[in-house]
C-alpha cells in the first residue's frame, strides 16, 4: 500500500466521532497516568540538572533498604518477662524496606495461592451440603474495608488482643502471643487477597472442557496424576493471572501497614516500600518541606516489580479476559459427590478458612454496632451511636459527601473515556490500536501510590501550580482523575465485552440508511450496550469509593477535601482509638455499597463478575 | 434510480484477493445478481458498493458521480444484511422508521410512509412487536421494508433468503421480485444459489476468486457459458474431454473413440483442430427417443438410478471413460443393468476449450 492509500484509509477511519473520542481519552490518560509516571521515572534519574544513578545507589546500597543480615525482629522468638510470663513473638525479620516488601508480597502470593487453589478445586469439583453458603462466605474478604479489617486482626492477635485475653484472663495461662510486624501484614493480606486466586482458579476450572479430563481418565490417569498432568496445567493461566495481581496488590497495599503502625505502634509493620513512600510524601507537609529524592527511586523500584509481573502475565494470559469478566462454563462441569471421609476433610479445610477469612469483616461490623473499640477484649454493649455518626458527625458527613462527589464525577469521565476507548478498540482498524487497548488495561498493574507520587511531581510545581490542578490547593479535583484512570479498566472491559457480543452489521445497517457515525453511535450503539455501560460504571463507582492509595496521600495536603478512606486512615493511622468505631461505620457503609452494587451489576450484566480491586 | 458502475475495483484482505479488477455496469432499474461459490467475494463487492468497505484500487460511480470516497451514509443505498441486522431494542415500527427519522421528516409523514411500506411487505399489525418476536420470514420483510422506505437509489441484498426454509425462500424471492418490479429500483443481489439467481435476475455476474467470469442474462449464462467453471457452476452436467477433429459452427470431438458433435459456446473461442476441448452435456437435455433435430446418440448400461420426484436420474456407462448423467421421466421403468440408448441434440451440446488443471472426463455437479 502506498502512502496515499494509507492517508486515505486514515481519513476514512478517523471520522469526527473517532477523533473526538480519541482526543478526549488519550489526553486524559496521558495527563493523568502516563505523564506523571513518566516524570517519576525521569526524576528518579535526575539531580541538580544532571543524570545520576545516585538515588538508586543510595537506596540499593543502604542497609536501611536492603540488608542481607536481619536488622532486627524475629520470625519466632520466646522471651520471659519480669512477671514470669512467656512471650511468644512472631513478627518476621527486618531485611530492609525493599526486601521486606518483596518477601511479604512473595509469601502472601504463595499462601493466597495455596488457599485459593484448594478452595477452588473443592468448589469446582465436589458437591456437598452447604456448598452455596461456602461459595458466598469465601468471597467476603473481597469486601474492601480499608484499615479497619487490619485493625480487627490486630485487635484479635495483638498483645492486648482477644487471644491473649483468653489465654491470660480466662484460662489463666502465663503465655502471651504477639503477632504483628511483617507477619501481621502477611496474615492480613493473605486473608484479603486469596479470594482473587480462588475466583481466577474457579473460572479456569469451570471452563476446562470436561472431555479433556474424561479423555485422560479414559487413558488411565486418576486422582493426583490426573490433577498434575491435565487439570493443573490447564488452569495454570488462571492461577498465574491471579497470583500476579495478588503480588502487585500486596506490594502496593497501604491499609495493613498504616493500621498496624498507627493503631498498635508496630514499627516493623511500617518498614515496607509503600508505607515509606507514603510517609515521605505526607511529611512534606503540603510542600513546605522538600521531598526526600530517594522516594522516586523507591517508587521506580516498586513500579519495576509490578511491571515485571504485568509483562510476564501479559505474555502468558491476556489480562483482557481476566480483568473482571469471567463467564461461567458452557459445559455441565464435572462435579462429584463426596464420601463421608472426603466430606470431613473438606469441612476441616473450608470451615476454618471461611471463618478466619471473614472474621475481619465481621469484626468491622462488630466494631460499628458495639463498644468493642474501647471495651477491651470483648464488647460490653451494643450501640447505634457509631452508625448514627455517619449522618451526624460533620467531618464524616463531609468525607462521605466528598467521596460521593469524586466518585460520581470520576464515573462520569470513566464512562466517557471507557466507552470511547472500548468502541475505538473494538471497531476501528487503525494502526497501533492495540497499544490503546494495553494502555486502558495497564492501570490494574500500576500501584496507586506510584500514581500519587507522579501527581506529586507533576501538579506541585511548574505550569500547574496556582491553577485549579495545584495538588496543594485542590487535591480533590486530582482525586477525580486518579480514580478515573485507576478504575477505568472495569468499565472499559465491560463495554468491550458488550461490543463483542453486538454484531457490527447493526451499525452498518444504520450507516447505510443515512445515519452519520455520531447518530449511529447515539441511537444504535449506546442503547445496545447500555447494560454493559451501567454495569461497568457501577463497578467502577464502588471501587472509586474504596480507593485508598491516592486518596490518603493527596488528601493529606487538604484534609477537608478528603474522601472516606482518608478519614478512615487518619483515625486508625493516627491511633485515635476512641473514634475507631466511626471508621468501622464507614467500613460498614462501604461494604453495604459494594454488596448492593455487585448484586445490581451482576444482575444487569447477566453474568458472573469476578470483582477485584482494593 | 441510478446506474452503478464499477471500474477496475480491487480489494485485498491480507493476501486473499476478494475483488480482482472488477469492471461492470449495472443499469437503471435492473435486477442484477452476483453469483458464486462461498468466499468468492460477492459480499465484499456489495459492501464496496455500499461504502462499508473501501477498494484498494478502482472507482465506483453512481450515474456519473464518483462515490468511491463517500462514507456509507452519503450514498443513499438501502442494504439488507444476510443476518437482517434488525435492532433488538426497537420495535418493528421504529426499525422501519429509522431512516426517515434520521432524515428529520415530520412525524405524520413518517407514520404514513411506514404504514404504506408495511402494507407493501404485508406486515400490517406487527408494527409494535420487537424483532425477537417475529419469525424468520417476517424479520426478513422488516429488513426489506427498512431498506425500501428511504427510497434508496440502489437496493443491496446480501443473501437475504439464506436463513429461510426452502418453501419460504421461494415465496420470498417472488415477493422481492414483485416489489422490485413495482418500484423499478436498481437492485443488486448476492447469492450462491444458481437457481435463485436465474429465477430472480435480469442479469447475473458469475464470480470466482474475486474475478468476474461471465455477465449475462440467466439463459445466456446457462446455455452459453463462457468457460468450464461457469458451465459446471450453473447446473448439473457431464463434462467430457476430447480432441477436436473438426472445428466450425458444428464442432466434432473425439472422446475415447466416441464421436460427439456440438456447438462452441462462443465464436471467438480458441477451438482448433487437434486441440483439446470439452463437451458439456446437461442431463435434462437428453431424450430416450430419437428427436427430429440432428443429435448425438449414446448407448450404454445403466449403472445407477435415483428417483428424485420430478424426474429420475440415471448414470449410463457408455465406455470405460464415458459415463453420462441424464434425467428421465420418473414414471419410466428402466432398471439398473439394462442397456439403453439416449440422444442429445447437437445444438444443446456445448463445446468449450479445455482448461489446464481441470483433468476431468466425467463429472456431475449440482
Ligand atoms: N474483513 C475481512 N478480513 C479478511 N478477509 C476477509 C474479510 N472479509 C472477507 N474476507 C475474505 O475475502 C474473501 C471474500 O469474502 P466474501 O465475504 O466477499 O465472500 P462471499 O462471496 O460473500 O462468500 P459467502 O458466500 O460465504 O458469503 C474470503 O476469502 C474471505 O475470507
Ligand atoms: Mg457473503
Amino acid at each position: 500500500m502506498n502512502i496515499q492509500n494509507i492517508l486515505r484509509k486514515l481519513r476514512r477511519e478517523l471520522d469526527w466521532l473517532t477523533i473526538v473520542q480519541l482526543a478526549i481519552s488519550l489526553s486524559i490518560i496521558f495527563i493523568f497516568l502516563i505523564l506523571p509516571v513518566f516524570l517519576l521515572v525521569v526524576n528518579s534519574f535526575y539531580s541538580g540538572g544532571t543524570i545520576t544513578f545516585k538515588w538508586f545507589e543510595r537506596v540499593l546500597t543502604s542497609r536501611e533498604y536492603v540488608s542481607l543480615e536481619p536488622l532486627g525482629g524475629a520470625l519466632f522468638k520466646i522471651e520471659r518477662t519480669g512477671a514470669g510470663v512467656l512471650l511468644f513473638i512472631m513478627e518476621g525479620y527486618d531485611y530492609g524496606i525493599i526486601l521486606n516488601s518483596i518477601l511479604v508480597a512473595l509469601f502472601v502470593t504463595i499462601f493466597a495461592s495455596i488457599i485459593g487453589l484448594i478452595s477452588a478445586l473443592i468448589i469446582a469439583r465436589y458437591e456437598f451440603p452447604g456448598k452455596n453458603i461456602f461459595r458466598i462466605l469465601i468471597l467476603v474478604p473481597l469486601l474492601a474495608t480499608p484499615f479497619v479489617n487490619a485493625f480487627v486482626v490486630g485487635k484479635v492477635l495483638g498483645r492486648q488482643g482477644v487471644l491473649n485475653f483468653i489465654l491470660r484472663d480466662i484460662l489463666g495461662l502465663p503465655y502471651t502471643f504477639i503477632v504483628g510486624g511483617l507477619v501481621g501484614i502477611v496474615i492480613i493480606q493473605t486473608l484479603s487477597f486469596f479470594p482473587i486466586i480462588y475466583l481466577n482458579m474457579l473460572s479456569s476450572l469451570i471452563n476446562i472442557d470436561p472431555s479433556m479430563e474424561e479423555q485422560a481418565e479414559n487413558l488411565g490417569a486418576r486422582g493426583f496424576t490426573l490433577f498434575r498432568t491435565i487439570t493443573f496445567p490447564l488452569s495454570l493461566p488462571g492461577l498465574a493471572a491471579g497470583a500476579t495481581i495478588v503480588f502487585i496488590f500486596s506490594l502496593e497495599d497501604l491499609g495493613a501497614p498504616i493500621a498496624l503502625k498507627g493503631a498498635f505502634a508496630d514499627d516493623l509493620a511500617g518498614r515496607v516500600i509503600s508505607y515509606r513512600i507514603y510517609q515521605n510524601i505526607i511529611s512534606t507537609q503540603g510542600g513546605i518541606l522538600k521531598i526526600d529524592p530517594t522516594t522516586y527511586a523507591l517508587s521506580v523500584i516498586m513500579l519495576l516489580f509490578a511491571a515485571i509481573g504485568f509483562i510476564a502475565i501479559k505474555k502468558y494470559v491476556s489480562l483482557k479476559t481476566y480483568a473482571m469478566l469471567s463467564k461461567g462454563g458452557r459445559w455441565s462441569p464435572r462435579v462429584r459427590k463426596l464420601s463421608w471421609k472426603g466430606l470431613i476433610l473438606v469441612y476441616m479445610f473450608l470451615v476454618p478458612v471461611v471463618i478466619i477469612a471473614s472474621f475481619p469483616q465481621a469484626g468491622v461490623v462488630l466494631l460499628a454496632v458495639t463498644d468493642w473499640a474501647t471495651s477491651g477484649a470483648f464488647p460490653s454493649t451494643t450501640t447505634m451511636k457509631n452508625l448514627m455518626a455517619l449522618v451526624e458527625e460533620p467531618d464524616i458527613v463531609r468525607a462521605i459527601g466528598n467521596s460521593l462527589t469524586y466518585s460520581a464525577a470520576a464515573v462520569f469521565v470513566i464512562v466517557l473515556v471507557g466507552t470511547s476507548t472500548a468502541y475505538v478498540v473494538a471497531r476501528k482498524r487503525l494502526p497501533g490500536i492495540d497499544i490503546l487497548d494495553i494502555i486502558v488495561t495497564i492501570p490494574i498493574a500500576v500501584p496507586g501510590i506510584i500514581v500519587a507520587v507522579g501527581y506529586f511531581i507533576l501538579f506541585s510545581q511548574g505550569i500547574f501550580s496556582g491553577t485549579p490542578f495545584d495538588i496543594f490547593e485542590n487535591p480533590g479535583l486530582l482525586l477525580i482523575f486518579s480514580y478515573t484512570v485507576r478504575r477505568l479498566p472495569f468499565t472499559a472491559r465491560a463495554v468491550f465485552a458488550g461490543l463483542q457480543q453486538t454484531h457490527v452489521s447493526l451499525e452498518e445497517a444504520s450507516l447505510s440508511l443515512g445515519a452519520s457515525r455520531v447518530q449511529t453511535f447515539a441511537r444504535i450503539v449506546i442503547p445496545l450496550i447500555a447494560a454493559n455501560i451501567i454495569g461497568g460504571g457501577i463497578l467502577s463507582f464502588v471501587y472509586c469509593m474504596s480507593e485508598v492509595s491516592t486518596s490518603i496521600t493527596l488528601a493529606s495536603f487538604r484534609p477537608e477535601q478528603g474522601p472516606i478512606t482518608h478519614y478512615m486512615s487518619s483515625i486508625i493511622g493516627g491511633g485515635k482509638v476512641g473514634v475507631i468505631s466511626y471508621a468501622a461505620s464507614l467500613g460498614v457503609l462501604l461494604m453495604t455499597a459494594q454488596i448492593i452494587s455487585m448484586a445490581v451489576s451482576n444482575w444487569i450484566l447477566k453474568q458472573r463478575v469476578a470483582f477485584l480491586g482494593v | 434510480m441510478v446506474n452503478v458502475r464499477l471500474d477496475n475495483v480491487v480489494k485485498v484482505f491480507d493476501k486473499v484477493i476478494a475483488a480482482d479488477h472488477i469492471t461492470l455496469t449495472i443499469k437503471h432499474g435492473e435486477f442484477f445478481t452476483f453469483l458464486g461459490p462461498s468466499g468468492c467475494g460477492k459480499t465484499t463487492t456489495l459492501r464496496i458498493i455500499a461504502g462499508l468497505e473501501y477498494p484498494d484500487e478502482g472507482r465506483i460511480y453512481f450515474d456519473e458521480e464518483d462515490v468511491t470516497e463517500y462514507p456509507p451514509y452519503m450514498r443513499d443505498t438501502g442494504m439488507v444484511f444476510q443476518n437482517y441486522a434488525l435492532w433488538p431494542h426497537m420495535t418493528v415500527f421504529d426499525n422501519i422508521a429509522y431512516g426517515l427519522k434520521i432524515r428529520r421528516l415530520p412525524m405524520n409523514e413518517i407514520k404514513e410512509r411506514v404504514y404504506r411500506v408495511l402494507d407493501l411487505v404485508k406486515l400490517r399489525g406487527l408494527e409494535n412487536r420487537y424483532p425477537t418476536q417475529l419469525s424468520g420470514g417476517q424479520q426478513q420483510r422488516v429488513a426489506l421494508a427498512r431498506a425500501l422506505i428511504v427510497k434508496p437509489k440502489v437496493l443491496l441484498l446480501d443473501e437475504p433468503l439464506s436463513n429461510l426454509d426452502a418453501k419460504l425462500r421461494i415465496e420470498m424471492r417472488e415477493e422481492i421480485k414483485r416489489l422490485q418490479r413495482e418500484l423499478g429500483i436498481t437492485t443488486i443481489y448476492v447469492t450462491h444459489d444458481q437457481e435463485e439467481a436465474m429465477v430472480i435476475s435480469d442479469r447475473v455476474a458469475i464470480m470466482r476468486q474475486g474475478r468476474i467470469m461471465q455477465i449475462g442474462h440467466p439463459r445466456e449464462v446457462y446455455k452459453r457459458p463462457a468457460n468450464l467453471f461457469v458451465a459446471s457452476f450453473m447446473g448439473r452436467c457431464t463434462i467430457l474431454k476430447g480432441i477436436v477433429r473438426r472445428s466450425g459452427e458444428i464442432t466434432e470431438l473425439s472422446v475415447d473413440g466416441v464421436k460427439i458433435l456440438g456447438v462452441p459456446s462462443a465464436t471467438d473461442m480458441n477451438i482448433r483442430e487437434g486441440s483439446l476441448a470439452v463437451a458439456i452435456l446437461r442431463p435434462e437435455e437428453f431424450e430416450l427417443v430419437k428427436p427430429h433435430t440432428p443429435s448425438n446418440e449414446f448407448e450404454g448400461v445403466v449403472e445407477w438410478s435415483a428417483f428424485t420426484g420430478p424426474y429420475t436420474q440415471l448414470r449410463v456407462k457408455v465406455s470405460d471413460k464415458i459415463k453420462i448423467l441424464l434425467d428421465i421421466d420418473p414414471d419410466s421403468q428402466i432398471k439398473v443393468g439394462s442397456t439403453i440408448k439416449c440422444y442429445i441434440p447437437y445444438s444443446d451440446t456445448i463445446i468449450l476449450p479445455f482448461e489446464e488443471g481441470r483433468e476431468i472426463t466425467y463429472m456431475e455437479e449440482s
